[in-house]
């Protein structure tokens, strides 16, 4: 089973500690066959909307959080929990904020 | 409580190889290492529940465990009267070593190739009994005793837990490999409806074979598995339809190829080249799935390499099902014959007597050398000995296909698969192709076969070529009764009779034949006046074409071309003031209509058509009397 797992943008200010906790993060998800790819993300991006016939395009930011670090994870696991307990050991690195996890289908 | 049962199992999968290589470490056997981690599992399972699951699941489980470790240790040494004060062995090792040698373990050349199977997924992987066995479809008693089996035997051979010497590591690693590669592809055996966690063995050995890649980097034949591995993976969606049913490589969506697989596959590759080590089995294999993924549709797959790939293959692994693949692939590279040579070599091999993929592989290639009946009786041998449904359904498919190779088809697709068969040469694909033309022209490409009867054909084959020449007559009757075998059809070519030939050259045209096309009205001026001035003047036909309208000299009825007299009487001197039609230069005898602007300069300034070939004066006049424009020179009248 696939999961991706988000990190929401959040107000914690990314120091050089966390870069190297969450690259040791990283080292132990590869080392435990499961990382299938993962990355930062751009804090606002672009947003697309339609109605009708007409799509917006709104450029972020959209969140209030100016110091944002946001990310992914796309993990291969056997179950829900094991995606749940390797996203618990990543918001115990970062600290305040929100995480999502959703399974990837086909 | 279930929940934390399932938070357990969680921690536990992804814990367990490095929770049983470290007790490992401190008790040198990995059977002890496994029971006191599961004891630490039972701990949790008791306490947990009511205290909440703690902060840190992994490192909970690996302290419990450990204090179970060192209270056996202690124990162990007051029974042998050893002071049990005197510290116990806790050598520094990083944790990643421990899972190394673990693996190593579980693969240790004691063990039979079950054994190591299911002590890796047991100790390494971290699966139940239960789900081993289900897996595997065996009965789980039958997988705890042998799990039990192998770590006695693993205890009576003293294989402790020692890192492997620099020189042993790549062959302890090897059959490593060896063991993840049959999980692999028992979980790719699995097809759809089966038990999920057969085609889950396909993801444990991704996820066993990743984690080896990380733990020894420098072994190129991991990152070779590993690239195998995820190239394979990721047609693993593709390679079944809706009902099941197989899907061959070649027949395969490619669209649902897995393409963040296929990119990791490539990067392991990669990572295996780096190492600038000549390719190992593993590498060589994820090479040609590597021509495979790069190819985007079947057709632009590069068999000539697969084929080369397969050449050094079966020198450091001559196995039969090797030599058998490289058989397929000189097919696809060099042509169904050349695969045949191949594969009909296997045939002695009493390894591969019982194995369906030979006949199977060999109905293929004789298919493709259009030898149905052949390739029906070894489809036929091949479904006697598989039981896998989904090999049976696509076998019974081909045996059909086999019987009737076109009949359920149309006349337009029968015809191009009868011209696309590899046994054609190119000038007998053209010869047939005319009178496919005609055929499909009149017909149309989408009469259903069935509906395809001597009759229909007798009438069209008439009317294109029935006052034709016998010998074209006979050229087309026999096209229709080749492709009539060839469809399994043989009734449609009943209407056609052979005609009797006669040699041209030898054989002038009768004198009241040739009165009769020679006045025929259904003959245009042009073809009247040619033959006229042929038959009257016996001047070579090449004179008589490269005539212009200056050089006639009408009174004198005769005209001058390369160096020679043309002379005629008075039937062509009747006609040809008629040609001429008041035109003063140019060729005489000139095509029907307007050439293409590119064509050359030799045409009539007053109509802009070009000159009349040779080739086509005489089809004109084969197509009229079955004869020569020659024979004209020399016939009485």
């Amino acid at each position: 089973m696939r999961y991706l797992m988000i990190q929401k943008p959040s107000d914690t200010h990314p120091d050089e500690k966390l870069f190297a906790e969450m690259g040791a993060f990283i080292e132990e998800l590869t080392v435990a066959g499961v990382l299938l790819a993962t990355g930062g993300l751009e804090p606002g991006g672009v947003l697309l909307s339609s109605v009708g016939d007409e799509i917006t395009v709104t450029d972020g930011p959209f969140a209030e959080a100016k110091e944002a670090a946001a990310g992914f994870a796309l993990v291969e696991v056997g179950s829900k929990e094991e995606a749940i307990e390797l996203a618990r050991r990543f918001r115990k690195i970062v600290g305040d904020g929100e995480s999502t996890i959703q399974q990837v289908f086909g | 409580m279930a929940d934390v049962r399932r938070t357990i199992d969680a921690v536990w999968k992804l814990e367990s190889a490095r929770i049983v290589g470290g007790l490992a470490r401190l008790v040198h056997d990995v059977g002890l290492a496994e029971e006191l981690a599961q004891d630490a599992l039972v701990a949790a399972l008791e306490q947990w529940p009511e205290a909440g699951v703690p902060d840190n699941p992994g490192a909970w489980l690996t302290t419990v465990a450990r204090r179970r470790a060192v209270d056996h240790i202690r124990r162990e040494r007051r029974t042998s009267e050893i002071n049990p004060d005197f510290p116990y062995e806790d050598e520094p090792a990083p944790q990643q070593d421990d899972v190394l040698r673990l693996m190593v373990v579980c693969c240790h050349p004691a063990l039979s190739r079950e054994a190591r199977v299911a002590l890796t997924l047991r100790l390494v992987a971290g699966l139940s009994a239960a789900e081993i066995a289900r897996a595997f479809l065996l009965d789980e008693q039958r997988v705890v005793r042998r799990i039990a089996a192998a770590k006695q035997t693993l205890a009576e051979e003293g294989a402790g837990f020692a890192r492997p010497s620099t020189d042993a590591l790549p062959g302890r690693i090897g059959s490593v490999l060896e063991v993840l590669y049959l999980v692999f592809n028992e979980g790719y055996a699995a097809t759809a409806g089966q038990d999920l966690i057969r085609a889950d063995l396909c993801r444990e050995a991704l996820r066993l074979g990743r984690m080896l890649a990380e733990l020894a980097p420098a072994e190129a034949e991991v990152h070779g598995l590993v690239a195998l591995m995820e190239l394979q993976e990721s047609r693993f969606a593709a390679r079944t339809g809706p009902a099941g049913e197989l899907i061959l490589l070649h027949e395969q969506n490619r669209g649902r190829w897995d393409q963040l697989l296929i990119k990791r596959g490539f990067a392991a590759m990669l990572r295996a080249r780096a190492l600038g080590k000549p390719p190992g089995p593993y590498v060589l294999q994820a090479a040609i799935a590597v021509c495979h993924a790069q190819a985007r549709t079947a057709d632009e797959t590069d068999w000539a390499r697969i084929a080369t790939l397969y050449d050094a293959l079966v020198r450091l692994l001559p196995t039969p099902v090797v030599r058998l693949n490289r058989a397929v692939a000189i097919g696809m590279a060099y042509g169904p014959e050349a695969g045949l040579s191949e594969a009909d070599a296997l045939l002695t091999d009493p390894s591969l007597r019982d194995y369906h993929l030979l006949p199977a592989v060999r109905g293929d290639l004789l298919a493709r050398s259009s030898r149905h009946s052949e390739a029906a009786r070894e489809f036929e041998r091949a479904l006697s000995l598989t039981r896998n449904e989904s090999e049976r359904e696509f076998l019974r498919r081909r045996i059909a296909e086999m019987a009737a190779p076109a009949a359920s088809g149309t006349l337009g697709a029968a015809v191009a698969a009868f011209l696309a068969r590899d046994d054609l040469d190119r000038a007998t694909v053209r010869s047939y192709g005319q009178t496919f033309t005609r055929l499909r022209r009149a017909l149309g490409d989408s009469l259903p076969l069935d509906e395809l009867t001597a009759d229909r054909v007798a009438a069209v084959c008439t009317t294109a070529w029935g006052s034709a020449a016998a010998k074209t007559w006979n050229r087309h009757r026999s096209t229709v009764r080749s492709f009539a075998d060839w469809s399994s059809l043989p009734g449609i070519a009943a209407g056609l009779e052979r005609r009797t030939e006669k040699p041209p050259e030898n054989d002038p045209i009768p004198p009241a034949d040739l009165a009769t096309v020679l006045d025929s009205p259904r003959h245009s001026l042009r073809e009247r006046t040619l033959w006229r001035l042929l038959h009257e003047s016996g001047a070579p036909v090449s004179a008589v074409l490269a005539l212009d309208v200056e050089d006639l000299d009408l009174n004198d009825r005769r005209a001058r071309s390369g160096g020679r007299w043309v002379t005629w009487r008075s039937e062509a001197a009747a006609l040809l003031p008629g040609l001429v039609a008041g035109r003063t230069s140019g060729p005489l005898f000139l095509t029907d209509r307007r050439p293409g602007p590119s064509t050359s300069a030799d045409r009539c300034p007053h109509t802009g058509r070009a000159r009349l070939s040779y080739e086509r004066a005489e089809y004109l006049f084969k197509q009229a009397t079955g004869h020569t424009l020659r024979t004209l020179r020399h016939a009485d009248q």
